[in-house]
C-alpha cells in the first residue's frame, strides 16, 4: 500500500510578496513643536498597526526619507519586525522637497531591484509625501519622475498637506489623477491608521484584484 | 492512457472576505482525447467564477474536438487566434445570458490534452503547466505576470493574443502533467528558479499508480484532496486549484492510504 508521502522538503516555501512604502517627510524648521511630535507619534502608531495586521505584517516594508535643507534616509527599508520605533525627528532648515522625493524614488527603485534579484514578488510601491510648506529647491525632475511612474501605473502616491501653510498646488503636481489631501488639524494618528489599513488591503490582493482606496475613511483625518 | 485528479478549494483570504472560490478545473475524455483544464477567475471581476467555469467547459470541448488538427498544424498563430476566439465567444455568450460584460468574467486559462503519442496545450495568464519526463520535473509554461504581484493577463485582456502560449510534443518518456493556479504555485513552484517542487513528481506518480477502479470519494482521492485542503491552502491566501494527469502503468497500480 503506497502512501502520498509529501513532506516539507517536497514543497517550496516562497516569501510573501512585499509592499514597499516610502514615507517622505518634511522636517523643516516650520514643523517644529507639536507638528513634528505628532508626526513621530503617528509614524510609530503606523508601525504598530502594521505589526498587528497579519497580512500587512508579512508584506509591508517601510523606509523614511526626511527633507529639510537637504534630504536624508532616516532608515532604510525593513520589515516591521526589524524596524525600531523612532524616538524623535529634528525640525530644522529649509524644505528641499525635490531632493526628498528624488531620494525616496531612488530608494524604491533600489528596493525593487533587490526584490527582483532575490526572486521576491512585490506590489506597486507607495510614496507618501507629507509637508507643511512649499519647496525651496527645484522640484521639476522629481515631479516628472513621479508623474511618469503614476501614469505607467508603477507607483501609488499620497501627497498630504499639513496645516494651512501647505502648498497644495505644488502637492497637486505630484498627483496627476487624485487631488492631494490636507490633514485635518494634526490628525496624524487617524491618517496613519487609515494608511495601515490601506496597506493591508493591498497585501491581501491577488492577481486581478483592483485595490480601491477606502474613500469613506478619508473623512476621519482629511479636510474634505 | 492517463488517470486524472483535479480539484479546487477556496482560499483563506476569500473565506475571510466572503468571496466565492473563483478557481475551476475540469477533465474530459472524448473520442480518444483526454483534456484537463484549469481557470483562475480574476479577483477584480465581479463574476469571475462563472467565467472560469465557462473557460474550462469550452477549453475541454475545444481541445477534444480539435486536438488532431492542432497537433498537425504548422501555423501556431492561427491556432492561437482560434483558441482565444472560441473562449471569447463562450465568454460573450455567457455574459449575455447573465446580463454581464465579458470583463466581469475575466479568468486565466491553463490546459493540456493527450492522445496517442502526442500532447498539446495552451496557457493564458499566471499559474504553471509542468510535466514529468524521464523522471525529471520540467516547467512547460510558467506564470505570465507583469512587474507586480497582483497583475496578470486574462483571456478577456487586450494583451491575451500576445500572452497566449501554445505547446505540444511527444509523450515518449512523459509520466504525467500538472496544472496549478498561482495559489497552488505558492507551495509547488519556485518563481526565482522557475522550478517545480518535488511534491509535483509525487503527485503525478500517485495519480498514475492509483487504483484502477475508484469512486469519486475513494481513499486515494480523499488523500489528494486533503493535501490540497491543508498543506497547499495553508501556504497562501488565494484559492488553490490543481489538475494532474498521471500515465497509467499497467501492473503497477497501487493503493494510497491515509
Amino acid at each position: 500500500m503506497a502512501r502520498l508521502d509529501i513532506g516539507a522538503d517536497d514543497l517550496i516555501d516562497n516569501p510573501t510578496p512585499r509592499v514597499p512604502v516610502s514615507l517622505c517627510l518634511d522636517t523643516s524648521s516650520s514643523m517644529g513643536g507639536s507638528p513634528i511630535q505628532e508626526l513621530v507619534r503617528g509614524v510609530n502608531l503606523f508601525y504598530d498597526a502594521i505589526d498587528e495586521d497579519d497580512d500587512a505584517h508579512d508584506s509591508a516594508e517601510i523606509n523614511i526619507v526626511e527633507f529639510n535643507s537637504s534630504a536624508a534616509l532616516v532608515h532604510d527599508f525593513a520589515s516591521i519586525e526589524r524596524l525600531q520605533r523612532i524616538t524623535s525627528l529634528a525640525a530644522n532648515g529649509l524644505t528641499a522637497m525635490g531632493a526628498g522625493v528624488n531620494l525616496a524614488l531612488d530608494s524604491l527603485e533600489k528596493r525593487k531591484a533587490t526584490y527582483s534579484g532575490s526572486g521576491v514578488l512585490y506590489y506597486q510601491p507607495w510614496l507618501v509625501l507629507m509637508t507643511d510648506g512649499a519647496p525651496t529647491d527645484n522640484i521639476e525632475s522629481a515631479v516628472k519622475r513621479v508623474v511618469d511612474l503614476v501614469d505607467a501605473k508603477k507607483l501609488t502616491v499620497f501627497p498630504i498637506g499639513i496645516g494651512a501653510g501647505a502648498d497644495m498646488k505644488t502637492l497637486a503636481r505630484f498627483s496627476p489623477h487624485r487631488p492631494p489631501l490636507r490633514l485635518d488639524g494634526l490628525k496624524f494618528k487617524e491618517f496613519f491608521e487609515w494608511l495601515s489599513k490601506s496597506v493591508a488591503r493591498v497585501s491581501r490582493s491577488t492577481p486581478g484584484d483592483t485595490v480601491k482606496l477606502d474613500l469613506e475613511g478619508l473623512a476621519g483625518w482629511a479636510e474634505l | 492512457m492517463f488517470k486524472e485528479f483535479h480539484y479546487q478549494v477556496r482560499g483563506h483570504g476569500h473565506l475571510r472576505d466572503g468571496t466565492p472560490v473563483q478557481d475551476r478545473t475540469k477533465f474530459l475524455s472524448r473520442g480518444g482525447v483526454q483534456v484537463l483544464c484549469l481557470a483562475d477567475g480574476a479577483g477584480s471581476a465581479s463574476h469571475s467564477q462563472i467565467g472560469a467555469q465557462a473557460i474550462v467547459d469550452e477549453g475541454c470541448a475545444l481541445l477534444a474536438e480539435r486536438f488532431h488538427d492542432y497537433a498537425a498544424s504548422t501555423d501556431g498563430a492561427v491556432v492561437k487566434v482560434e483558441v482565444l476566439g472560441r473562449l471569447m465567444d463562450k465568454i460573450g455568450a455567457v455574459a449575455d445570458r447573465h446580463g454581464l460584460r465579458p470583463s466581469d468574467l475575466a479568468s486565466t486559462f491553463l490546459s493540456v490534452a493527450v492522445s496517442g503519442d502526442r500532447f498539446l496545450g495552451a496557457h493564458v495568464g499566471d499559474g504553471v503547466v509542468g510535466y514529468l519526463k524521464h523522471g525529471e520535473l520540467r516547467v512547460i509554461s510558467g506564470p505570465d505576470n507583469s512587474e507586480f504581484a497582483n497583475q496578470t493577463t486574462f483571456v478577456t485582456s487586450k494583451g491575451a493574443a500576445e500572452s497566449i502560449r501554445l505547446f505540444r510534443g511527444s509523450l515518449e518518456g512523459v509520466s504525467g502533467f500538472i496544472l496549478m493556479s498561482d495559489g497552488t504555485g505558492d507551495s509547488l513552484f519556485n518563481p526565482r528558479t522557475r522550478q517545480l517542487a518535488g511534491a509535483c513528481s509525487k503527485l503525478i506518480t500517485a495519480v498514475g499508480t492509483a487504483p484502477a477502479q475508484q469512486s469519486k470519494n475513494s481513499k486515494y482521492r480523499k488523500q489528494l484532496r486533503k493535501f490540497v485542503d491543508i498543506t497547499v491552502r495553508d501556504a497562501t491566501k488565494d484559492d488553490c486549484a490543481i489538475g494532474v494527469l498521471g500515465r497509467r502503468v499497467p501492473g503497477l497500480d497501487a493503493h494510497v492510504t491515509a
